[in-house]
């Protein structure tokens, strides 16, 4: 078993469901967010989920969109980056950290170099969200060998075949969407038709033998509860983000303890 | 051209979130059938003769090519479509499979505008519901465009996220089409984006080569020596291009904006002078504008519809196999190139289309007399009134505006009156 699925499943023995926190690397500086990331660690969540910004990220709604891009007015770069979340990995063994990013700025990195690079900084799983897993033979193959698991989504349209191949394969963690559309509260109110979340995480859970993370829209605690018993993880992005940006790092953590606790 | 599993070389691809693999698979396959169908495109020409007034001609400039005092100047001329703009020949092929896939809403993302009325015409015409995203600052450029496809009953959306252009109406109308899949389609207006959208794009835009073979044959007697487009995202110049990809006596050049200088930020050259990367954003894998930390970077160019930061990975794969030579046109050039064949010709080029003279007026003077040359002229530069008059500081102009705001109702007028 992977060293990611081990931390969760033996996480799991004591909480019916881990929380996963989204911070943005350098939203709103450098030093805020990492000041964020120790804050949300010493509150003892047990995932930080980070995403180092990228100029066009697609899958993100307004919230996260707004926070990447003032992120990228200052000069960042992903060898920095790795080099301090690795030192508030080691402050804080109780927490794991993931990776979360688009693809062009870690291809510019090197998939290779990321991935031993994470290893050697205790970050134990990334997530590319536009990387298809059609073409991640070279991803796949750098992360095997450097002991990182490469984290998949599957959503309520993928098709049936396709979700079953998606959850068979997972490694660490299967990152299941909750909903149609990008992160966050979005201008884009789509019509799609609602699988009911128990139906699709029960179909997910027939196919994966990895722990099960969702995320995407959540907000409420009926929303976390709901979860308990289908799901390994609940997953908070850009409700955290609209806390944090409306009262600080108290709304925040006020947020994850009225969800969590 | 074919891509293999939608990859021309190391570019193309399909590189989108998981919540966008059905939709892309349904486009796939109904794309694949629909160029296979005959009634599909029986019905594909009779839209494209009885609504956009295909075939378009190619001119002959007999002014020009005695001015120059080389090669023989042709234009192909796209301008005359309905909708004053090539953008009509992918649209219509788009939105007749958007009916066979049976969706009701078309999403589009627009620089110039052009491919935002293109869209909103079909849409009008097919009773689609119709959403465009165009960057706040190409609105305030555009805005004659803006407005027509109001009335057209299009919702236009103007996005202001990062520089305000093209490439963050385009990233916003991805958003879109991931929140609204299973009603809706993305109908991408150039040859990029995932896969198939270049192949099919290019597909739907070949009837220009397609008609310059026929013509040029019928016209002259061979087929052109030479072959100039401007090249934004590309897809006019993968229209005209691609039906002569066998014939090796063709040369083809790509122009791409120069804008105002070779500094980052100030031009669109993304082939030329290797000033673009290797990345894979906006869910394909092409040359990028961007920075060594592989983030896009911003891009100018006097044309909207040039003004963006990738291009097709056709293109990129033709350019870097040899088959297409790629250049450049600076505004003031491009300018120079607009004003020369107004007034030799008769004829009000867009700036897009102001590219690809501006390379082949450059080439012209230097070319043998016998040889034929053919621009395509991709659209008409009606909505290009406002730069055009500011490039060329007519004097007239601002003094218009200012008569034509003072004379307009407005809403306290509107009061006053009443």
């Amino acid at each position: 078993m992977s060293q990611l699925a081990t931390f969760i499943e033996e996480k799991r023995q004591n909480k019916p469901i881990l929380s996963m926190t989204h911070v943005v690397y350098g939203y709103p500086s450098v030093e805020e967010s990492l000041s964020w990331m120790e804050r949300l660690m010493q509150e003892g969540v047990d995932f930080i989920e980070v995403q180092f910004p990228f100029s066009d990220p697609v899958a993100d709604g307004p919230s996260i969109v707004a926070a990447c891009h003032k992120a990228l007015e200052q000069k960042l770069d992903v060898e920095t980056c790795l080099s301090q979340l690795g030192k508030l990995a080691k402050n804080f063994p109780e927490s794991r950290i993931v990776l979360m990013s688009y693809l062009n700025p870690m291809y510019r990195f090197g998939l290779d170099k990321l991935a031993k690079r994470a290893a050697e900084e205790n970050i134990l799983g990334l997530i590319l969200p536009d990387l298809p897993i059609e073409q991640s033979a070279t991803y796949q193959a750098a992360c095997k060998a450097n002991g990182i698991d490469p984290v998949w989504l599957v959503t309520p349209v993928t098709p049936p075949d396709r979700l079953a191949m998606l959850a068979s394969q997972a490694s660490g963690f299967l990152y299941c969407v909750a909903r149609s559309g990008v992160t966050g509260h979005s201008v884009h109110e789509g019509k799609a038709k609602q699988t009911s979340l128990d139906d699709y995480l029960a179909q997910i859970k027939q196919h994966a033998n990895a722990p099960m993370g969702v995320g995407f829209g959540l907000r409420e605690r009926d929303q976390i509860e709901q979860l308990i018993g289908k799901a390994d993880i609940a997953i908070l992005g850009s409700a955290l983000l609209d806390a944090y940006n409306q009262g600080g790092q108290e709304a925040g953590i006020k947020l994850i303890k009225d969800l969590f606790q | 051209m074919q891509s293999e599993n939608g990859f021309y070389g190391q570019y193309g691809g399909s590189y989108i979130p998981e919540i966008l693999y059905s939709s892309q698979q349904q486009i796939l396959h109904a794309f694949e059938e629909a160029k296979n169908d005959p009634e599909f495109l029986a019905e594909l020409n009779k839209q494209w003769q009885q609504f956009s007034g295909r075939p378009t001609p190619l001119t002959f400039c007999a002014n020009l090519t005695e001015h120059f005092g080389g090669a023989q100047i042709y234009l192909k001329r796209e301008d005359l479509n309905h909708s004053g703009a090539h953008k009509m020949n992918n649209v219509i092929g788009q939105g007749l499979l958007v009916k066979r896939m049976g969706k009701k809403r078309v999403i589009a993302e627009t620089g110039a505008g052009q491919h935002g009325i293109a869209t909103a015409l079909v849409a009008a015409r097919l009773g689609l519901e119709c959403t465009i995203y165009m960057g706040a600052k190409d609105i305030e450029r555009q805005y004659p465009n803006v407005f027509w496809m109001k009335q057209l009953g299009a919702t236009v959306v103007p996005v202001t996220t990062g520089a305000q252009t093209l490439r963050d109406a385009l990233d916003e109308a991805l958003r879109d089409w991931s929140s609204s899949h299973e009603e809706s389609h993305y109908l991408i207006g150039t040859s990029c984006g995932c896969a198939p959208f270049p192949e099919m794009v290019a597909y739907f835009q070949s009837v220009i080569g397609n008609e310059v073979r026929e013509q040029s044959v019928a016209q002259f007697g061979q087929f052109p020596d030479r072959l100039y487009a401007c090249v934004g995202g590309g897809s006019n110049a993968c229209g005209l291009f691609l039906p002569f990809l066998d014939d090796k006596e063709v040369e083809m050049i790509g122009v791409e904006a120069g804008g105002k200088g070779l500094e980052l930020g100030e031009h669109s050259i993304r082939l030329s002078h290797n000033l673009g990367q290797p990345g894979i954003a906006q869910g394909f894998a092409t040359m990028f504008l961007q920075d060594n930390a592989g983030q896009l970077q911003e891009t100018h160019s006097i044309a909207a519809g040039l003004d963006y930061v990738g291009v097709s990975p056709i293109i990129a794969h033709l350019a870097e196999t040899g088959r297409i030579k790629m250049t450049y046109a600076m505004d003031d050039d491009v300018i120079a190139a607009c004003t020369l064949l107004l007034k030799k010709e008769g004829i009000i080029p867009a700036l897009e289309s102001s590219h690809a003279l501006a390379g082949a007026f450059k080439d012209a003077p230097n070319l043998p007399k016998d040889s034929k040359i053919v621009i395509n002229l991709s659209g008409r530069g009606d909505k290009d009134i406002f730069n055009v008059a500011k490039a060329v500081e007519d004097e007239t102009f601002p003094q218009f505006l200012t008569d034509y705001l003072a004379s307009y109702p407005t809403t306290q007028n509107k009061g006053d009156k009443a």
